[in-house]
């Protein structure tokens, strides 16, 4: 018996040895670029970083990512002055676009369509309205120059909280001893990212369902009232240039009384909805909700057409 | 539990453990109560309270298994009490599996007289998991003592652990008391070699459970709930990839549970010889389920006089094993309609002749490679094999004719794309290789892994496990297909 667990440990070593190498060779695991808070309060990832996002196994989506000098996946650096025509546009994942090359990017989309202007993507997984409008406030100096900035949000999703809050527990975790571990072992990275790992942690969790469902988000007109007080509050501590400031947002999943308060705060909403209902291609990757090539060329297109670029 | 899961993982170590532990103090009685404790938690984990059933089916059969034998050496045959176990068994199948199958099915027969009866009688009732397997397991007990193949035993705890031995209690094999309850009764000692074997078996069983059944799952579940609106092109890939996807499932499950029996010193019928490289119909219920097959061979074909009476007879009882067969399967038309397609398969093989003349070898017996003319029986088997499936999967017997139909009338190809966006030239490739591999292991369904070299066979055992990682979807449904039988 001795016998058979030593044979069963050894082998266990090697082959997980062996799957190591093979995660590697394959390059299954997606490169994570290191993130930080700035001096200025910002979370965002270590610049001059450059990998490889991969999402799902056997690599379903492959994409290049380069994080530049500012600190942004993006495939330029962002140099503002008043002399150029600048465009911003602020999110989340969908701007920041790990899940595609940062050469085919929404921005280089609108660059390519249009002529003498610069695009600025500043794009971090996980941001909310309270980080996006911090961003604006932490590098006024730069957004002053930039001529249009465009605020990528999602009802109600990015109205959760109304004060800004670096999350620096987040980092501290990411930066924690267990994730350094499972970032240095891709076979570990791999697994988790996939999910193999889920079954496990759930039964040290006492989870039964890890899927959360969307719908739950939306509660209806009871909530409408907390999300756009959230609304009213950030929009207090961090004012905005009306002006050149629009929300980007998907009108069809967005309440009907927080669309009426934009417009009656004068606030500009670039719809990219209607576009996407259009569209006879789908608009969104295959597994997971990130826009594909077609949803982000219509993004752009909206972008353009509403702004007159 | 599944075997599949995580509480396995930690729960199997565990009771191994343990019971070699116990093992070392010779007795034999604390080892096999281990057992019968760990089958109760493994099953209990799904549903305890439907334990009762098991813990019910053991002690009739028990008693009656004592009551057949004490009649048989007054002098009496101990009919009664057979019928006893059989009447019980039945009756726990016929009201969880069965009950409102027949409710509907009369419903149904007075509408045809013209007598529309608005139904009440249906009940939502829970299909126990594994009710089909061990009552038959039960029943053949009782039926061995009757026909005097073996003695009852006087053991509780050695019959209550035969009944309830976790590996096969969910999904079979369904074993007969003279193999399975010998081994119980006897003192095991642990084997390395067989506990090696028992380890092969079982990453290879998760092998064809992860990456072959779950891996093909998503294609098959998406062609056939949106057959009505495929073309004939995607409706073959569906109903080819099934075939696939139930050989793995079930297979990969009976591999499992013969090499975690091993682990425990025990010895398990095989279930599947490679049932896809069947040369005909017979050949195929040879190697496809080799366990519920024997079952209704012994306790049903030859009772019924089975081959050596006239051939109508032996028409009639083909016609009755398979229909039963088919039935045992589901309280749906479609497994009937499933088992009547294998019986008209099977006549013709059986009258001229041919049922049993693969039965003591493989394809390509001493060659490598298959023949020609072997190449085209595998290909014609498979081929009624595999459509006899579409009543198999489908939900209903109008499901299934209009599958048939769009199958032959909608030849529009269009190329097919997995709902999840993987590429499906990944599973042609995992499908042919995994063909291939097991042509090359087709002489022995016990030994996944025979390589001489070492390090060959550390090879094959990382990437088994790479391809399991390559192909895991955490959104598929991760239970076994046989469990709803």
């Amino acid at each position: 018996m001795i016998k058979l667990f030593l044979k069963v440990t050894l082998y266990l070593i090697l082959i997980f040895l062996s799957l190591e190498l093979l995660v590697r060779a394959f390059h299954l695991y997606p490169d994570d670029s290191p993130r930080f808070i700035d001096e200025m309060g910002v979370e965002k990832r270590i610049p001059n970083y450059r990998g490889y996002s991969v999402t799902g196994n056997r690599r379903q989506n492959f994409s290049e990512y380069h994080i530049n000098n500012q600190g942004f996946n993006s495939y330029r650096e962002f140099t503002p002055s008043y002399s150029k025509k600048e465009l911003a546009i602020i999110g989340d994942s969908y701007i920041q676009g790990f899940h595609q090359n940062y050469y085919n990017s929404i921005g280089k989309k609108i660059e390519d369509r249009t002529k003498d202007l610069e695009v600025y993507e500043y794009g971090y997984a996980g941001w909310d309205l309270a980080d996006q409008l911090h961003l604006l406030h932490a590098y006024s100096d730069d957004f002053d120059k930039i001529d249009h900035i465009v605020i990528y949000m999602k009802y109600p999703m990015d109205l959760g909280r109304a004060i800004y809050e670096p999350n620096t527990e987040r980092i501290k975790l990411l930066n924690s001893t267990p994730f350094k571990i499972r970032d240095n072992i891709k076979l570990l990275y791999y697994a988790s990212q996939i999910g193999f790992l889920d079954p496990i942690k759930n039964l040290l969790t006492g989870k039964q369902d890890t899927q959360q469902s969307d719908s739950n988000n939306n509660q209806g007109n009871a909530m409408d009232s907390l999300y756009i007080g959230n609304f009213d509050k950030l929009l207090e501590t961090y004012p905005i240039n009306k002006s050149k400031t629009s929300l980007l947002l998907d009108k069809r999943k967005t309440s009907v009384k927080f669309l009426e308060h934009c417009k009656k705060n004068g606030i500009d909403v670039i719809d990219f909805g209607s576009k996407f209902e259009e569209s006879k291609k789908p608009v969104t990757l295959i597994y997971d909700m990130h826009w594909n090539n077609n949803g982000r060329t219509l993004v752009a297109e909206s972008i353009i057409e509403h702004l007159g670029l | 539990m599944l075997f599949n899961s995580v509480e396995y993982l930690i729960f199997l170590p565990l009771v191994f453990i343990l019971y070699w532990i116990v093992a070392k103090f010779n007795n034999l009685k604390i080892q096999n109560g281990l057992v019968l404790i760990a089958s109760y938690i493994f099953y209990g984990l799904w549903d305890w309270r439907f334990l009762f059933l098991i813990l019910a089916s053991t002690i009739v059969d028990y008693y009656v298994g004592i009551a057949i034998h004490k009649r048989q050496s007054q002098g009496d045959k101990g009919k009664l009490f057979l019928w006893l176990s059989i009447l019980f068994n039945v009756s726990l199948l016929g009201f969880f599996k069965y009950y409102n199958f027949f409710v509907d099915a009369f419903v149904d027969l007075i509408l045809l007289f013209g007598y529309p009866i608005k139904s009440t009688w249906t009940l939502n009732i829970i299909l126990p998991v594994g009710i089909s397997f061990y009552t038959f397991q039960t029943m053949s007990y009782s039926l061995d003592i009757y026909f005097k193949r073996i003695k009852p035993t006087h053991s509780f705890l050695d019959f209550a652990t035969f009944v309830a031995f976790f590996p096969q209690l969910v999904a079979g094999p369904i074993e007969r008391a003279s193999n399975l309850l010998g081994q119980i009764t006897n003192k095991r000692t642990f084997k390395y070699e067989q506990a090696v074997e028992g380890l092969k078996l079982i990453l290879w069983g998760l092998f064809k459970k992860m990456v072959i059944a779950d891996g093909i799952a998503p294609i098959v579940d998406d062609i056939f709930a949106n057959y009505d609106s495929m073309p004939a092109s995607s409706l073959l890939l569906g109903i080819s990839f099934f075939s696939f996807q139930v050989y793995g499932d079930f297979s990969g499950y009976s591999d499992i549970a013969i090499g975690t029996a091993k682990l425990f010193g025990i010895e398990l019928m095989s279930n599947f010889k490679f049932p896809n490289f069947s040369r005909n119909v017979a050949e195929y219920w040879q190697r496809w389920h080799i366990s519920l097959s024997t079952w209704f061979r012994h306790y049903l074909y030859i009772p019924l006089g089975g081959s050596r009476v006239s051939r109508l007879k032996s028409i009639r009882n083909i016609c009755i094993i398979f229909l039963v067969s088919g039935f045992w399967h589901g309280a749906n038309w479609t497994f009937i309609f499933w088992g009547g397609f294998h019986a008209l398969a099977y006549i013709p093989v059986f009258l001229m002749g041919r049922n049993t003349i693969y039965k003591n070898n493989v394809v390509a017996e001493n060659t490598l490679f298959p023949s020609l003319k072997e190449i085209w029986q595998l290909f014609a088997t498979f081929v009624i094999v595999t459509f006899s499936r579409i009543f198999f999967r489908s939900e209903s017997l109008t499901d299934s004719f209009v599958f048939i139909k769009r199958l032959f009338t909608e030849f529009n190809w269009e190329p097919y794309h997995h709902p999840m966006g993987y590429r499906m030239v990944d599973y042609f490739v995992l499908l042919a290789v995994f063909v291939l591999y097991e042509f090359r292991m087709r002489r022995d369904e016990r030994n996944p892994f025979k390589f001489k070299s070492p390090v060959v066979r550390f090879i094959a055992y990382t990437l088994v496990i790479f391809c399991i990682l390559l192909f895991y979807d955490d959104g598929v449904d991760r239970s076994f297909i046989y469990f709803q039988f």
